[in-house]
């Protein structure tokens, strides 16, 4: 190729003589360009060559291993490398060898080659003047003799002509067109050769050349780069390429293609724009430990191909002062060292020599350590160009921030007008607000009006200024002002939209929409926009607010999608912590509704408001969006961390207002209607129905303070607004002025009108009962451990409400509901020992610790509906079969007791059976009450039950839990026995005793099999089946039939 | 900036109104409906001051309910960029500070505060000028200027700066 032009030339110059000079001329007029072009190539590629060879030279450990190691055939460059010590010779030799050829053959394009500077120069004015002479279509030449005569003359032309330019025309496409291949040009073949040694194989051919000179008939040989395993060769018949390639072992000529005319120049054409590295550019290390590290270009040697980055040096120098000190140096292939800067006191702690010196080229200061270069910390590393990759370099706000120097924040990370040098296509688009960053018009605003290749043309905003103005796309930058709403288009923070605040140069601070956090974006990455989103908001089955399990016991909120990773913030209440983790760490979603009391009992449902009222987040207030294991998540908008969501404990929050919620109405809706079932449907208990009336009348507040009842929600049970809700907003004597929830009025009711559900505020708050404050607190959490066991198991069916127990069941609920209130009762012993009885006990020792681990261990306690608390204890005590239950746990621990009832009561009431049946029953019902539909089954398959059925009592193992609740029972411990359908309140888990195989019937183990090591209070340790060691409340455990 | 301007509405109203009292209820209704209401073009509506006109009930088939087109004057608040505004503080983090002038929320972020001013935390987290002449705490009042807006369906949000002449505190509290 680089001999095509040549050969044309001289074709022409055989042309007759009358043709003569203008004919040269014109030709010559084409030729430049091919002349340069050519010379551009040639350049490129000896160059290429020479910085090959030192590459090779310098870090052959890398990359071209290969060539090196058997160049048998490459005569000169091997025989170079070999025979000459200073490897680095060997380029330019090669270098020579090549031009030696050239020059040899002609002396025109020896000058093209070498002194095409002062070639240009002389050319230039010719291509102009043979120009104006234009005359004659080119015709090209096969013909390939010398004409010494022609050539005298078009060397005199060329340089005698340097008169009268005139600088008008360029070369047209037209004329570009001309020189493009034709059938009688020579062909191009496409020829096999050991991969690897297509340079190398050219050089023979090259050398054969110069050896045989004329019998060779090819016209030139290439080797590209890119292309593996193949040379090129251009001669005019295949026999030429065959020929030629005879006794060369690194070209296969066996297969030689002709590359048709058309991808001629396809081949020799460069296919990506040579980059154009100049200073401070950022780049990235391709090789090495510094691989894909930013660096930054400090000086750029085009000659040499090789440039000076600045790096952030990751040297480990402890291993360097080892080996400077020639100890033993472990090698550790896998280990790079972090990225930091130097330390020079560091490293001369550790004997490292450092030696200060100016380096003669720039003049500057540097500290030399074991022959590396630093200074301000960072590493200056001369390196090949081919080791660094200059394209689309996109540094991220971190890496610049690192690139800062330490401790002085002089360069503005913001001025790296280079970042600019590797934007997409298309980066900027018509009616862009645009400011011109660089060159005369600097700090000119305008719009982009079209936009061209390289070329932007915008319109300027200065008036006396042309309509518009063509910028180079380099010297913009998109230009927004405070004020202006974004969207960010890429990037880490992509997706994003928020409003500009601040305008540092190219770099934006964004008030993010949705988080309402500052983000630092490039103003290249954003556009304008109306829209509002929050960026990412999903990735995998996640969304953004999505409540998700982490494992067994974490969990958390997703506050914001990354681009692979969640970050979340966890379900502990009043620490946020904040967790990043990906997605494959998350176990799933949580998708229940639960619902929990409240500090005063009322019930938070999912978008309830609720007010923080103790921890940290005191007095935030907002729509809780999750509740989990009693855990809420509240979203206050003016929360600016965590994306405005708080965790708080239910039981530290009070909902505020009674918005009418689906929940909360149910549950106070169900209240009532079993308050009218009970009398009917719940036999066992007959004394309590002959206790209610006192109770509903509400006489027994009047020993209260009435502070106590402000804020808490009531209903109304009589008079014209008999059936709403609402919340007492004063108490005045007998009248009470309650706020509807429904009609936004306040309305003053009798007390004795009011009803139902009725559950205090804020007990604590209570002067006479104020020593006890720990005590209502107490039952509250007592019978969330029996809620949450049936919670947990999904499947109880939701039809469970319908049975008749249930109904009885809520008599129990309800009086608890009201036991707390009523202290004047004398039926406390049997009535409230859950509540009361056990409240006196805790004040004098009541460990308010006590009080907090119970809902602990209980996972699931969360659901537990408000106002149901002391049903555990109150079921039993009234039960006449109870009547030993009651004195083994009221008088014992306070602390331990709102989780011990169930089991403690179990143990004794096991022998006897029946009496349980409340209690269970009691717990089943509550499940509907809670509100999970689909919460359910406690009862597991393969545990003892004691079933107690028609008075007397049997053991037996379940076998199926049906989807009614019910369950089939196989009567007695082994499976021999008959299996009867029982109802959930016929049966009764077996406590389990030491070193009995238990399974665990709730929380998040549950189903999990184990044994029981151990009883501590009224928590059992579990060892389960895979050897963890578990604390779990006695209540979860069920003995597991042998 | 207030405008008064008419707007126009329809109303839906239900049988049982129907009778003397009509269009009583309608405004009644039209009040309840639409005051403190916000929409993107034209801002909040503070307040009706006026019935322009009531046009001719359309009665809904199946539903019995009738649509009244109503016209209706009333007095509109909505935020401009550029626009000078009185705020008080709601509440003030490290990020900047929230103030409210009626209905519309606007942020001041910390960058739009000048520069001698600092954060302090604690108890009553507030801005502060280094010689501590100048504080910016929950229910200061400040005079700032809106920079940008950003409209949604129900809320008008603002960001602000007191980072220019003869903005900032205007009355505060503490110095009462």
């Amino acid at each position: 190729m680089a001999r095509r032009g040549e050969d044309e030339e001289e074709g022409y110059d055989m042309e007759p003589e009358e043709e003569g000079e203008d004919f040269d001329d014109d030709e010559e007029e084409e030729e430049p360009e091919e002349e340069e072009a050519d010379r551009g190539k040639k350049r490129r590629r000896s160059d290429f060559i020479d910085d090959l060879a030192e590459e090779d030279d310098e870090d052959d450990e890398e990359e071209y291993d290969e060539e090196e190691d058997d160049d048998g055939g490459g005569r000169y460059r091997g025989g170079s490398r070999r025979s000459v010590a200073p490897k680095k010779r060997s380029g330019s030799h090669f270098f020579d060898l090549e031009a030696q050829v050239d020059s040899d053959e002609e002396e025109d394009e020896d000058e093209a080659e070498d002194d095409f500077i002062i070639d240009a120069g002389a050319e230039l004015p010719d291509e102009d003047e043979n120009r104006q002479i234009h005359r004659r279509p080119l015709l090209p030449r096969e013909d390939d003799q010398e004409d010494v005569e022609a050539l005298e003359e078009r060397i005199k032309a060329r340089y005698f002509r340097n008169t009268q330019l005139e600088y008008d025309e360029e070369a047209t496409d037209v004329d570009q067109q001309a020189l493009l291949p034709s059938v009688r040009d020579p062909k191009l073949w496409m020829v096999k050769c050991a991969i690897g040694h297509e340079r190398e194989a050219v050089a023979c051919l090259m050398q054969k050349c110069i050896d045989r000179g004329s019998e060779m008939q090819i016209r030139s040989a290439i080797a590209l780069d890119h292309l593996k395993n193949y040379i090129y060769i251009e001669a005019d018949k295949e026999a030429h390429v065959k020929e030629v390639c005879k006794g060369l072992r690194n070209i296969y000529s066996q297969k030689v293609m002709l590359v048709p005319i058309r991808e001629m120049t396809d081949v020799l054409s460069v296919e990506s724009k040579a980059v154009d590295l100049s200073r401070d550019t950022w780049v990235r290390m391709k090789i090495g430990k510094y691989k894909g590290d930013l660096a930054k270009v400090v000086d750029v040697d085009n000659v040499r191909q090789r440039v000076t980055v600045k790096l952030i040096p990751r040297i480990d120098l402890q291993a360097l002062a080892n080996k400077l000190e020639g100890r033993e140096v472990v090698k550790k292939k896998a280990f790079i060292p972090p990225p930091r800067f130097m330390n020079l006191d560091e490293a001369k702690d550790l004997n490292i020599r450092v030696e200060r010196r100016r380096d003669p080229m720039s003049g500057d200061y540097f500290e030399n350590i074991a022959g590396m270069m630093f200074k301000d910390g960072f590493l200056y590393k001369t390196v090949s160009m081919k080791s660094i990759s200059a394209n689309d370099i996109k540094p991220t706000f971190d890496e610049l921030e690192k690139f800062r120097k330490p401790g002085d924040g002089g360069e503005d990370v913001a001025s790296l007008s280079t970042l600019f040098a590797n934007r997409k296509r298309g980066h900027f688009m018509k009616g862009d607000a645009v400011i011109v960053v660089k060159g005369d018009l600097k700090n000119l605003k305008g719009w982009v009006e079209k936009v061209e290749e390289e070329n932007v043309h915008i319109h300027p905003e200065m008036k006396g200024l042309p309509k518009t103005l063509a910028v180079s796309e380099k010297e913009l930058c998109k230009y927004f002002e405070p004020g202006n709403h974004v969207k960010v288009v890429s990037g880490t923070q992509e997706g994003a939209t928020g409003m500009v605040i601040k305008v540092e140069q190219h770099i934006l601070i964004v008030l993010s929409d949705t988080s309402k956090e500052h983000i630092r974006v490039f103003a290249d990455d954003v556009v304008e926009s109306s829209e509002v989103t929050s960026g990412l908001t999903k990735m995998g089955d996640y969304e953004l607010h999505d409540l998700v399990l982490l494992d067994n016991t974490n969990f958390g909120l997703i506050i914001r999608v990354e681009s692979e990773a969640f970050q979340i913030l966890k379900g502990i209440p009043d620490r946020p912590e904040v967790k990043t983790v990906k997605l494959r760490e998350i176990k799933s979603k949580i998708d229940k509704k639960f619902s929990v009391p409240d500090r005063c009992k009322n019930t938070i449902s999912v978008k309830d408001v609720v007010r923080i009222v103790e921890g940290p987040c005191r007095g935030k207030q907002g729509p809780v969006e999750h509740i989990y294991r009693g855990v809420l998540f509240v979203y206050d908008r003016h929360h600016l961390e965590h994306a405005g969501f708080i965790c708080a404990k239910s039981v530290s929050c009070v909902v505020v207002g009674a918005p009418s919620r689906v929940n909360g109405e149910r549950n106070g809706e169900l209240f009532s209607r079993f308050s009218n079932l009970r009398p009917r449907n719940f036999p066992p208990s007959p004394r309590r129905f002959s206790r209610e009336p006192p109770i509903n009348s509400g006489g027994r507040f009047g020993g209260r303070g009435h502070d106590a009842l402000s804020g808490a929600t009531v209903k109304i049970r009589q008079g014209p607004f008999k059936g709403y809700r609402g919340r007492v907003v004063e108490v005045k004597g007998q009248l009470f002025r309650v706020e509807l929830e429904s009609q936004m009025k306040v309305v003053t009711v009798d007390r004795n009108m009011i009803s139902d559900n009725f559950v205090t505020s804020t007990p604590y708050r209570d002067s006479r009962y104020g020593v006890g404050s720990a005590t209502p607190m107490h039952p509250s959490r007592t019978p969330l451990h029996p809620y949450m066991t049936p919670m947990r198991d999904p499947g109880v069916p939701s039809s469970l409400t319908a049975t008749p127990i249930h109904d009885g069941m809520r008599t129990p609920m309800r009086d608890r509901a009201w036991l707390p209130m009523s202290p004047p009762r004398d039926d406390d012993e049997d009535g409230n020992p859950g509540s009361w009885g056990s409240g006196t006990h805790y004040l004098p020792g009541s460990p308010p610790s006590r009080a907090y681990e119970a809902p602990t261990p209980g996972s699931g306690w969360a659901s537990t509906p408000g106002g149901t608390y002391s049903e555990t204890g109150t079921p039993r005590d009234s039960g006449s079969a109870y009547a030993n239950a009651p004195s083994p746990y009221l008088p014992s621990t306070p602390g331990g007791q709102p989780m011990t009832p169930s089991s403690t009561a179990y143990l004794p009431g096991t022998p006897g059976g029946q009496p349980m049946t409340p209690g269970t029953g009691g717990l089943e019902i509550m499940s509907p009450a809670i509100g999970g539909e689909n919460e359910g089954p406690w009862f597991m398959p393969d545990i003892l039950v004691t079933l107690s059925r028609s008075g007397e009592e049997s053991v037996g193992v379940i076998r199926e839990v049906l989807p009614d609740g019910g369950c089939k029972v196989t009567l007695g411990s082994s499976n021999n026995g008959e299996t009867v359908t029982v109802r959930p309140n016929e049966i009764e888990m077996v406590v389990p005793r030491k070193s009995d195989k238990i399974k665990i019937v709730g929380g998040a183990l549950r189903g999990r099999n184990g044994k029981l090591m151990g009883v501590d209070g009224s928590d059992g340790i579990v060892k389960l089946d895979n050897l963890d060691v578990k604390i779990l409340d006695l209540t979860f455990l069920a003995k597991l039939a042998q | 900036m207030f405008f008064h301007i008419v707007l126009e509405r329809n109303m839906q109203l239900h049988p049982r109104y129907f009778g003397r009292n009509l269009r009583d209820h309608l405004v009644t209704k039209l009040m309840k409906d639409v005051e403190g209401t916000c929409s993107g073009r034209h801002g909040f509506v503070v307040a009706i001051t006026g019935i322009e006109s009531v046009g001719k009930g359309l009665i809904r088939d199946g539903t019995g309910f009738v649509t009244f087109p109503v016209k209706y004057q009333c007095i509109v608040f909505r935020p401009f960029k550029g626009e000078i505004l009185e705020a008080v503080v709601t509440m003030v983090n490290k990020m900047g500070f929230f103030a409210e002038a009626g209905p519309v929320q606007m942020f001041v972020s910390n960058h739009l505060i000048p520069d001698d001013m600092e954060f302090q935390s604690g108890d009553v987290p507030n801005y502060t000028t280094s010689d501590g002449s100048v504080k910016i705490q929950k229910d200061s009042e400040v005079r700032l200027k809106i920079i940008g807006t950003r409209v949604d369906a129900t809320e008008i949000f603002c960001i602000g700066t007191i980072k220019d002449d003869f903005l900032g505190v205007i009355n505060d509290p503490a110095t009462i």
